[in-house]
Formats: structure tokens, C-alpha cells, sequence
């Protein structure tokens, strides 16, 4: 077996090491705090954050599975009108971050707060996941199936129940375990809307308690929690085997009297889920205009670009590393340094935060507070997103020009510099800066950790909201809808795909 | 195998560097606690300060003592218990050499935990000793007071006492603002003059007789519209917008309930010193000079805190005011206050 460059070994294995260290550190911190952590999760507290929190996943894995199907379905296997407008309407909430659409909802309804109003903000947030995975999905059930049960005298309502539902249900599946993931970590939202769920109350009580143990506590606890998902959601994906072969023409089911019905439905969960925030960042921001704070905003845009710049280069370079260890090496390390940096995929962005404080003051004081401790949160965060968009480039590289250069007598390493890497260069590109777009709108971590004197759009945004400054929060919020949320939609593969598919 | 071998690798390499910390914090510990004896200080030319206080407040004031000065000061916002639980988790790690809180809460906390030091009786005498911490690790910077709004068209006398609003009379007539910082230090007062007991009781009636508003603001503005008779705020709300929109145009007044009832608590945002410095005192006593008192009375109404400044002419004397009387640093209880809060059902 050959043997990767030292460079890469180093570089995956640091990007793995850094990834366990501060849930290692905050596991470590519980130990020495047991009693009070074990009387701190003992609580009749505790039992009502477990509720909630279940409650919210439950409901909006729930809502955001009807919400995305009915969408996937009418756009793909519907005679419904405008089908193609509405699939892009159905993928656009993708572009903006879910604090702000609750920032877009609480400045028109002040009083706009509760489990209503998480679930229904985060219900519009995560149905373009369904949306997505459902669509890709669904234009590959083999249509013939349906249209023999047709014959056979089903009813079109039972022909969906039976034959195409089993079709496609591991990849709803996975779609909404991926919601309840991010029901989980959600944090800006659920703050704003003042719904205690875990990662509400682990911020609260590591502001509010001036006890930052039992903020681990519930760290931890919802850390478990997570691992469980995401543990299920492996499983899950065990048995789903991804039909790939392309099929003929689709045929689509003519919905007749319920075509009205249909249109309707797709435009007010438009509305709800594009109109009304835009609406309200537009307004806000117009009002607001007037007393901008022009350098502020400059500064501010300043920090989020330098910061998210930074942020795609690293991630870039570690990610480039471990997937071609993974992918062109194959050595047992390289498998499970992969692996490792996935297993963190979805901690939650409060607790990777929290987790880095603990551990950079006590331990790093040296890069405390630097850009370099916000630089390992995003490692941290986003390395699994970068993994997954670079990983893909670079297993596309035919093996053939590599063996070739080999014969050719350039030893191994030069060919991965001049050969693969060359070729496999503009779809790194390109998911780097997915992993920039997708770091200029993380909050959490960044308020957490971010250098003292430097502002991001989020952290300015988040500052105002928190002040009920509406007008001075929405033009931060559009900019960051328009800079960061509309070309990470653009260049999200997935989401390219399902349109193109809907349209064809 | 292989696996567990690395994660236990991972897991040690963690425990010793927790290690190797611990000694370099207890050699570092005496530098910063030994600033009572009579060291020469050192000299900073540039200092931190974590502030809880909103830039949009003081940075302007905070430009004013660079230029005056020539030391630079380099500021990290946010909320006061936010400032207060990261100076806490740094320890004496914390790059932070000066901590301006919004209020006394917070800083008790960080005085609490041993992190503050002794200011010098300059600084402190320069303040009434009851806006300021009791053991002086923390000095008051302006006050401010907890008070009734209310409509004199519907409110005809002023209630006794802050308890008085849970009787039914009362009911739909009140506004509150339970998520605001000033709102949960008042009932922290409350907790600790009065008990849990009777605290909790009366947050229960605020949840029948009171309407929630997120802010102060939000409350003085609803009794302007009559659609609520009275509220409870910090003074300085009615101030500001008596400036904004015309004091003879202003319909509600501020009313005190009587003899040192907890509903008159006087907080104050105050500062103190964690790594001590020429600089870091300097900062202090800038913002107790008459330059910074006066900043703070004509930007926000707030009183202040050293004699020959002189408060809004419209401001009841500070000393007038029926305060109850309460050590300030005793208001860090934040996090039971909460739990109390949301016992009550009012967040």
C-alpha cells in the first residue's frame, strides 16, 4: 500500500486532534465538577428541556417532512402550474439563515415568541432539506410501477401511499434526521424566539448563572443526545441504496380539480417562508436606512469577509489533505481520520464555542481571543461540509493519468501536485468557498470567541436584535442574505441538481 | 483496538496540558492580588476593558479619555452577566484589565470569585459608600432607580408598596418587561430583602395582573397610549423620551412607593479593576471625573454618582428617593432569579 506525504498525515491528523480536544476537554471538566454537574442535570429543569426540546424536533421533523414532500411531489410529479418557479421558491429559504427569518417574523409580531413560533420558523428553514432529498429521489422512481397499479384500479391518492412513499422513504428519512440534527443545534432562532431548549438554556446558563458547569452539563447532555441522531441517521443510511439508473420521460399525474388547490398551498408556504421575511427585512431596512452607521457596517462586512476568507482557505487546505488521504491512499489511518472529523459533524455551534472558551482560557491563553481560536471553531464546524464538497472533485480524478504519470517515472508525490491536484482544483475551489459563504453566517461560535474589537455582520445583527433595534439590525441582515445566503444556494451542488431536475 | 488506543492518546494529551496549566496560574496569582502594598505600578499604554455597558453608550466617552490621555483602549461588548461569566471561565488568564458593568450583579460575581482588587481609598471615596461595593472591589459609576409610570388619569395615588400590585385591583393594569436585566435585579433584590417564598408568590400575581412587554421602553410607551394605567422602568426611559418628543408633551409620570420599599431599588453601573495599572486607574477615575459624570447625566439621565455634578433638574435628589437599603455586590443571584421568572410563567 503507498504511503501518503508526511504533510498530509500531519495535517489530518492535527484536524482530528483539534476536534476532540475541547469535548474532551468540557468530558474533563464535568469530571472534576461531578456533583455539581449530576445535581445541576437532576433537576425537574433538565426533564422540561428534554421536553421541549423533543417536543420542537418531534413537530418540526414532522411539519418539515409534509411541508418538503408536498413541495417535492407538485414540482417533480405534478401537472401543477409554474412548477419550475415554485421548486426554486421551495429551495430559496436555503439562503437565509434561520435567525434571521425569526428577526424577519419578531420585527413585524413583537410579541411573536414560544413553541409556535420556533416551530414554525424552523419548519420553513429545514423543509428545503426534505425538499431536496425527496426531489433527487423522487425522479427516479421508476414511474412504470405506478402507472401498472394505475391500471390495476388503484386511486391516484393510493398509488402515492403505495408504491412511490416506499420508494422514496429512505431518502426522507434522511432528510428529516438531518432537520432533527439541525432542530438540535439551533441556537440564533430559538434565542430570539424565546423557546427554552437545550441550546437556549446552555447559553443562558453560561451568561446567566456565573456557573459554567452546569452549562457543560447541558452540554453534554445535549452532545449525547446529538451522537444518538446521529447514530440513527447511520443506520438508516445503511439500507438505503440510492437508485441511480436514469429513467425515461416522467410522467406526471394531471391533479385536475385540485390544481387551484395545489397552487395555493405552494404559494402561501412561499409566502411564509420568503415573502413575509423579505418583506419585513425590506421594510425594516428601508426605515433603517436613514440612520445607518455607513463605517460601521463597512467594518463589520470587513470582519465577516476577512474572517470567512481566512476560514475557506484553512478549511480548504485540511480538507484537500484528509480526502486525499481517504480517497487516493486508503490506509487504515486515513479511514478513520475521515471518520473522526464526520463525528463531530453536528455538535452543536454553542457547545463547540463553549467548549473552545473552557479550553483556550485555561489551557491556550496564548491564542485566546485570537483570530486563530475562531479559526479552529470553524475547523471544527465546518470541516465535514468541506470534506463532503471536496472529497467528490478529487475521487474524480481518473486513476489512469496518475498511473500514468507514475510510469512515466514522476515519483508518487510530485504527481499528486502536478496531476491531481491540478485537475481536481476548481471543484476544490468551489467548495471552499461553500465553506466561506456558510461561515460568514455561523453566529454561536463567533460571539463566543470572536477577537475583541472585531465585528461580523452576524454579531452586529445579532447585537441589535437583542436591543430590539429592528432598523438597525435588517440592513445587516439583508447583507447578509445577499453576500452570503444567495451564492451558497447557487453553488450548493445538491440544490443545483434537484432544479435542474424538476425542469427537465 | 486501534481506535480506543487513540482516543485514550487524545484524552491524555488533554489531561496533561490541564496540568501543565495549573502551576503557571498559582505563580501568576500574586501579581495580581498584591496591588495593596505599595509597588510601583506598571505602566500600560493601552489597556482592555469588557464592557456591559452598549458601545453606542460609551465608546464616544471612551474616545474622550484616549485623546485626553494618549492610552488606548481596546473594548469588548456585550451583556454585563455575558462580560461577567467569561471573566469567570478566563480566570487569571483573562486578557480583560478593567470591567464596566451595566450592574452590580455582575460585578459582584467577578468580585466573589476573588478576581477584582482592592481599589484605593481615592478612587472609592470619591463615591457614597452605598454605590459601591461594601468590601471595595468595585466602585459605582452612575445610578439609576427602579420606578412607577403611571397615567395620573387612571392612577389617582401611588401604591404603597410594590406588593400592593398583586392585589386584584390591579389586574391588566400593570406593564413589566420580565426579560430585562434591571427588571431581574430588582426581584433579586426582592428574593433577598423579602424571601423566595413571598417573591414567588408575587411574580404568580404579576402573571395574572401584570402585560408583559420585552422592554422598558415598550412599557413607558404602552402607558403613553393609555393601554396600560402604570409600569415598572428605570427613571431614565421617561427622561429620554421627554427629550425626544417635548417634557410639556409627555402624559405619564413617575411616581415612589414609600419608605424604602424594594420597588425603589437604586442599582448602579459600576467598574473595577482586574489587572492593576497606572492606565486601569486612570481609566477609573476619568470616568468619575466630572467630565465623565457629566457624560454619563447628559447622555443618559443616569444620576451621578459624585457630589458637584449636578443630576437632570427634572430628576428627583437621589437622596430623596425611599431606597431600600442592600449591598449591591449581594444582587449576583442571577441564575435563581430566573428559575423564579420562569416558575412564574413570565418568560
Amino acid at each position: 500500500m503507498r504511503k501518503p506525504p508526511k504533510v498530509i498525515v500531519v495535517i489530518g491528523v492535527s484536524a482530528t486532534l483539534l476536534a476532540v480536544l475541547p469535548i474532551a476537554y468540557l468530558g474533563l471538566r464535568l469530571f472534576e465538577g461531578f456533583d455539581r454537574a449530576l445535581a445541576e442535570l437532576l433537576r425537574f429543569r433538565t426533564l422540561e428541556l428534554l421536553g421541549n426540546t423533543g417536543l420542537l424536533v418531534l413537530a418540526v421533523s414532522a411539519s418539515a417532512l409534509l411541508v418538503g414532500f408536498s413541495q417535492a411531489w407538485l414540482t417533480t410529479r405534478s401537472t401543477v402550474k409554474f412548477a419550475s418557479s415554485f421548486a426554486v421558491l421551495a429551495a430559496l429559504p436555503l439562503a437565509i439563515p434561520s435567525y434571521v427569518m425569526a428577526l424577519g417574523y419578531i420585527s413585524l409580531f413583537p410579541t411573536f415568541s414560544g413553541f409556535f413560533a420556533s416551530w414554525l420558523v424552523l419548519t420553513l428553514a429545514t423543509s428545503p432539506y426534505v425538499f431536496l432529498g425527496v426531489t433527487a429521489a423522487l425522479v427516479r422512481v421508476d414511474t412504470a410501477t405506478e402507472e401498472v397499479a394505475r391500471t390495476l384500479g388503484f386511486g391516484r391518492f393510493q398509488v402515492l401511499r403505495r408504491i412511490t412513499w416506499p420508494q422514496v422513504r429512505p431518502a426522507a428519512t434522511a432528510s428529516v434526521l438531518l432537520v432533527a440534527l439541525y432542530v438540535l443545534s439551533e441556537f440564533g432562532a430559538i434565542a430570539l424566539l424565546r423557546y427554552d431548549t437545550f441550546t437556549r438554556a446552555i447559553y443562558n446558563a453560561y451568561r446567566g448563572s456565573f456557573d459554567r458547569t452546569s452549562a457543560a452539563a447541558l452540554a453534554l447532555v445535549l452532545l449525547l443526545i446529538t451522537l444518538l441522531v446521529i447514530w440513527f441517521e447511520r443506520r438508516y443510511r445503511g439500507i438505503y441504496l440510492a437508485n441511480t439508473k436514469a429513467l425515461g420521460k416522467r410522467v406526471r399525474v394531471d391533479l385536475g380539480s385540485w390544481s387551484w388547490a395545489a397552487t395555493a398551498g405552494l404559494t402561501l408556504v412561499a409566502v411564509f417562508s420568503v415573502g413575509i421575511p423579505m418583506f419585513s427585512l425590506l421594510v425594516w431596512s428601508v426605515q433603517g436606512s436613514a440612520n445607518l452607521d455607513m463605517p460601521m457596517l463597512l467594518d463589520a462586512l470587513w470582519g465577516s469577509v476577512r474572517l470567512a476568507g481566512l476560514a475557506g482557505v484553512i478549511i480548504g487546505v485540511f480538507a484537500t489533505a484528509i480526502a486525499l488521504w481517504a480517497v487516493r491512499y486508503r490506509t487504515r489511518l486515513g479511514a478513520w481520520v475521515e471518520t473522526a472529523s464526520w463525528a463531530t459533524h453536528a455538535i452543536p455551534a454553542v457547545v463547540v464555542g463553549l467548549a473552545l472558551v473552557f479550553f483556550g482560557a485555561n489551557v491556550t491563553p496564548w491564542i485566546y481571543q485570537t483570530t486563530w481560536m475562531l479559526m479552529i471553531a470553524y475547523l471544527i464546524l465546518f470541516l465535514p461540509n468541506a470534506l463532503a464538497a471536496i472529497s467528490t472533485p478529487i475521487a474524480q480524478v481518473s486513476k489512469d493519468l496518475e498511473d500514468v504519470s507514475q510510469s512515466l517515472g514522476v515519483p508518487a508525490n510530485r504527481t499528486l501536485f502536478k496531476v491531481v491536484l491540478p485537475i481536481a482544483f476548481p471543484g476544490i475551489i468551489a467548495g471552499v468557498a461553500l465553506v466561506a459563504l456558510t461561515v460568514l453566517k455561523e453566529l454561536p461560535a463567533t460571539l463566543l470567541l470572536r477577537p475583541t474589537e472585531t465585528n461580523t455582520l452576524a454579531t452586529r445583527l445579532w447585537g441589535a436584535t437583542e436591543d430590539l433595534a429592528y432598523s438597525q439590525a435588517a440592513p445587516y441582515a439583508l447583507l447578509l442574505v445577499i453576500i452570503a445566503g444567495l451564492p451558497a444556494l447557487a453553488l450548493n451542488a445538491q440544490a443545483r441538481k434537484a432544479l435542474s431536475e424538476v425542469r427537465g | 483496538m486501534f481506535r480506543k488506543t487513540l482516543a485514550l492518546a487524545a484524552f491524555a494529551s488533554v489531561s496533561l496540558a490541564g496540568c501543565s496549566a495549573a502551576p503557571a496560574a498559582v505563580e501568576n496569582s500574586p501579581t495580581t492580588t498584591e496591588t495593596a502594598t505599595e509597588q510601583p505600578l506598571a505602566e500600560k499604554s493601552s489597556i482592555t476593558v469588557y464592557s456591559g455597558r452598549k458601545e453606542k453608550l460609551v465608546q464616544s466617552v471612551i474616545d474622550q479619555f484616549t485623546t485626553e490621555t494618549g492610552i488606548t483602549v481596546e473594548v469588548r461588548y456585550a451583556k454585563s452577566a455575558e462580560m461577567a461569566a467569561q471573566l469567570l471561565e478566563e480566570g487569571d488568564n483573562s486578557p480583560a484589565d478593567v470591567f464596566f458593568s451595566q450592574d452590580a450583579g455582575a460585578l459582584g460575581a467577578v468580585a466573589k470569585a476573588g478576581m477584582l482588587i482592592e481599589l484605593p481609598s481615592e478612587i472609592m471615596g470619591l463615591v457614597p459608600t452605598e454605590y459601591s461595593a461594601a468590601d471595595g472591589k468595585w466602585v459605582g459609576v452612575s445610578g439609576r432607580a427602579r420606578v412607577i409610570v403611571y397615567d395620573p388619569d387612571k392612577v389617582s395615588e401611588v401604591p404603597t408598596s410594590v406588593f400592593d400590585l398583586a392585589n386584584a385591583e390591579w389586574q391588566g393594569r400593570i406593564g413589566i418587561a420580565p426579560a430585562n436585566a434591571s427588571f431581574q435585579a430588582f426581584v433579586t433584590a426582592m428574593r433577598i430583602l423579602h424571601g423566595e417564598e413571598k417573591t414567588l408568590e408575587w411574580l404568580k400575581a404579576m402573571k395574572t395582573n401584570a402585560v408583559m412587554y420585552p422592554k422598558n421602553s415598550a412599557i413607558l410607551k404602552a402607558v403613553e397610549n393609555k393601554t396600560v394605567d402604570a409600569g415598572l422602568i428605570n427613571h431614565y426611559y421617561w427622561f429620554a423620551m421627554s427629550r425626544e418628543i417635548g417634557v410639556e408633551n409627555m402624559t405619564s409620570k413617575l411616581g415612589y412607593f414609600k419608605s424604602k420599599d424594594v420597588g425603589n431599588l437604586i442599582n448602579s453601573a459600576g467598574v473595577g479593576i482586574l489587572s492593576d495599572s497606572n492606565a486601569a486607574r486612570s481609566f477609573v477615575e476619568y470616568l468619575l471625573s466630572k467630565t465623565g459624570q457629566q457624560y454619563f447625566v447628559g447622555e443618559t439621565s443616569e444620576y451621578p454618582l459624585i457630589p458637584g455634578v449636578v443630576a437632570g433638574v427634572e430628576l428627583t435628589p437621589m437622596d430623596q428617593i425611599p431606597a431600600p437599603e442592600i449591598d449591591l455586590s449581594d444582587l449576583d443571584s442571577l441564575e435563581e432569579t430566573l428559575d423564579m421568572i420562569r416558575e412564574a410563567g413570565l418568560i
